[in-house]
């Protein structure tokens, strides 16, 4: 049985399909990529799969269990994890209660914790979110304020966040974009490393260096429908995916 | 750590000056400070809500419901004040669960307008609902508050108690803010959506921030019933929903001490134009000041005047080399 398995996700905006009938599989344990140009629907896509919009017709399964309609929070519950393009964070905020409220669906704090703790938190927690900071190399920025980390830092702390939420399934969106060769290929290896500690990662990304370098199987939309589906080579070689790209060749007389 | 042992101590000094007012103030000032208690529960009470990123411009239309509940609580059925403290607030927080369910989905601007017309419908009824609340003429002979049996009977004594149901709902605020829930309302304010994704329920949440809000001032309108002993419809109304606010933003939205430092020092300001058409005045006066040299509110100015002091230490010892 497959991870995530969707039928005939679709979803309408007026009467623009943004994502049009897309059957997608992401079986345990993989590592895959979603591409496609400008407008193809891959954020759309994210935002059906972790319950930000509804789809207009079409059901997705997670681990077996229909979750089409759900809530967003209630999809995280289950193990289904995003994170957002760019920079969205709790900019004032430290690194570290970022990463606490990461913790926040495995946190069993009662009342009498809000109300008669001496500590804010529980050293359990805290001890867990600083493991979430040193996992990903941001143990020394733990008390700064999130606004004022680099840029490479702050996308790499919204992956800490959704590990510690974690997640079975970790959908990043463009986890590296804006970042420099060395800091994209330190990312891509942190993915890597999230795979091997068994979380299956579904990923847009438009540095095609970084997908090719680290998917195993590469999903391609265009126009919110499916084009292509294989491994980066196939991919990377099929004509109707350059097309899509670049255009159709002129034929020169 | 250093700056939690400054604040415990500013604290301290405070309550004790607070403790020697009935005794060398006379009842002048014992009144006001008393319902400076009142508005700090107020302001504070707010700050749940508004740390979510809810606007509430409505909040007197709970003080009112927990004022009017309480002390016909015990005037009608001569329920011990106790008991019509708790009633009040429960009472605040139900309809609190009634208004606040449908529309705390909805954002900004929109949620403000639901909140405004609902202090007036709560004004509109204690006003008009005559055979019970007696409407315009005013609700007069409410019960002195008692405490186990014995009546608070000096204003002293009232006071006291005002000072004892603030100290204990600031204690429960400020620990519920500086907690995961603390933590949790201000994620909702600064981007839900990421919230929403790390699995956090942020309609409950906000309904709950709400709830809280409601409760306590349901809490200080009870207070402010068998306080004042006298209760009249318009007091309640859109003006004093806007002061809870203004203290918040005067005060500092960004620390807990805020709304305090807000609540006390627009009330005891405030106090020469109490009940004039001036009061308006001086609070749109506080509020554009604020917004325009302290954004930060009352709470940044001592870290303001400091880098001041720094900016004018670097600038003044430079005299240019020549001379």
């Amino acid at each position: 049985m497959p991870l995530l398995e969707t039928r005939d996700l679709t979803r309408h905006f007026g009467g623009l399909a943004a994502v049009n009938h897309v059957d997608l599989t992401v079986e345990k344990g993989e590592i895959v990529g979603l591409i496609g140009p400008n407008g193809a629907g891959k954020t759309t896509c994210f935002n059906l799969l972790s319950g930000f919009l509804r789809p207009t017709a079409g059901s997705i399964a997670f681990d077996g269990e229909d979750i089409t309609g759900r809530r967003p929070h209630q999809i995280a519950a289950r193990g289904l994890v995003r994170t957002f393009q760019l920079t969205t964070l709790f900019q004032e905020m430290t690194a570290l209660q970022n990463v606490l409220l990461g913790l926040h669906l495995h946190s069993g704090t009662g009342l009498r914790q809000l109300l008669f703790s001496r500590r804010d938190f529980p050293p359990d927690e805290v001890a867990r979110g600083r493991e979430a900071l040193e996992f990903t190399g941001l143990a020394a920025h733990a008390d700064q304020l999130t606004k004022n980390l680099p840029h490479g830092h702050q996308r790499v702390l919204g992956i800490a966040m959704a590990l510690a939420a974690r997640p079975r399934l970790l959908l990043l969106d463009e986890p590296v974009t804006g970042m420099n060769l060395d800091e994209s290929g330190r990312v891509m290896d942190l993915v890597k490393t999230i795979r091997g500690h068994g979380t299956t990662i579904l990923l847009v990304e438009h540095n095609m260096k970084a997908v090719m370098g680290t998917c195993e199987r590469i999903v391609v939309l265009n126009f919110g429908q499916k084009l292509s589906e294989g491994t980066p080579s196939e991919v990377s070689t099929s004509r109707d995916v350059i097309q899509a790209y670049l255009g159709t060749g002129v034929n020169h007389a | 750590m250093r700056r939690r042992a400054g604040a415990l101590g500013v604290l301290s000094v405070l309550i004790v000056l607070a403790l020697l007012v009935p005794r060398f103030g006379g009842d002048y000032y014992v009144h006001i400070f008393a319902l400076v208690f009142t508005n700090v529960i107020l302001a504070a009470s707010l700050r749940p809500s508004l740390t979510c990123g809810q606007l509430n411009i409505g909040h007197s239309a709970f003080m009112s419901i927990g004022a009017y509940a309480s002390a016909l609580l015990a005037k009608n059925l001569a329920v011990p004040f106790e008991l019509s403290l708790l009633g009040g607030a429960v009472l605040a927080t139900l309809v609190g669960v009634v208004i606040g369910y449908p529309s705390l989905r909805l954002r900004g601007v929109y949620f403000a307008m639901v909140t405004v017309a609902f202090v007036e419908v709560i004004r509109l009824i204690a006003q008009l609902w005559v055979s019970l609340t007696r409407g315009m003429s005013g609700l007069s002979g409410i019960p002195k508050p008692n405490l186990l049996g014995m009546t608070l009977t000096t204003k002293a004594g009232q006071y006291y108690l005002g000072l004892a149901l603030m100290l204990i709902v600031l204690l429960i605020l400020w620990k519920l803010e500086h907690s995961r829930l603390g933590l949790i309302w201000k994620s909702i304010g600064m981007a839900d959506n990421l919230a929403q994704s790390l699995g956090v329920d942020i309609a409950r949440h906000k309904l709950l921030a709400f709830m809280l809000g409601c409760f306590f001032a349901g809490i200080a309108g009870a207070f402010y019933a068998h306080f004042i002993r006298f209760l009249f419809p318009p007091e309640f109304g859109f003006l004093m929903a806007t002061n809870i606010l203004v203290y918040n933003y005067v005060g500092g939205r960004g620390h807990f001490a805020g709304a305090i430092v807000g609540a006390i020092f627009l009330s005891l300001l405030s106090e020469p134009f109490r009940g004039s058409p001036y009061e308006t005045i001086f609070f749109s006066i506080a509020m554009l000041l604020t917004i325009l040299f302290l954004p930060g509110g009352l709470i940044t100015l001592p870290e303001k005047l400091a880098g001041l002091r720094r900016w004018r230490a670097a600038a003044a010892p430079t005299p240019s080399p020549a001379a």
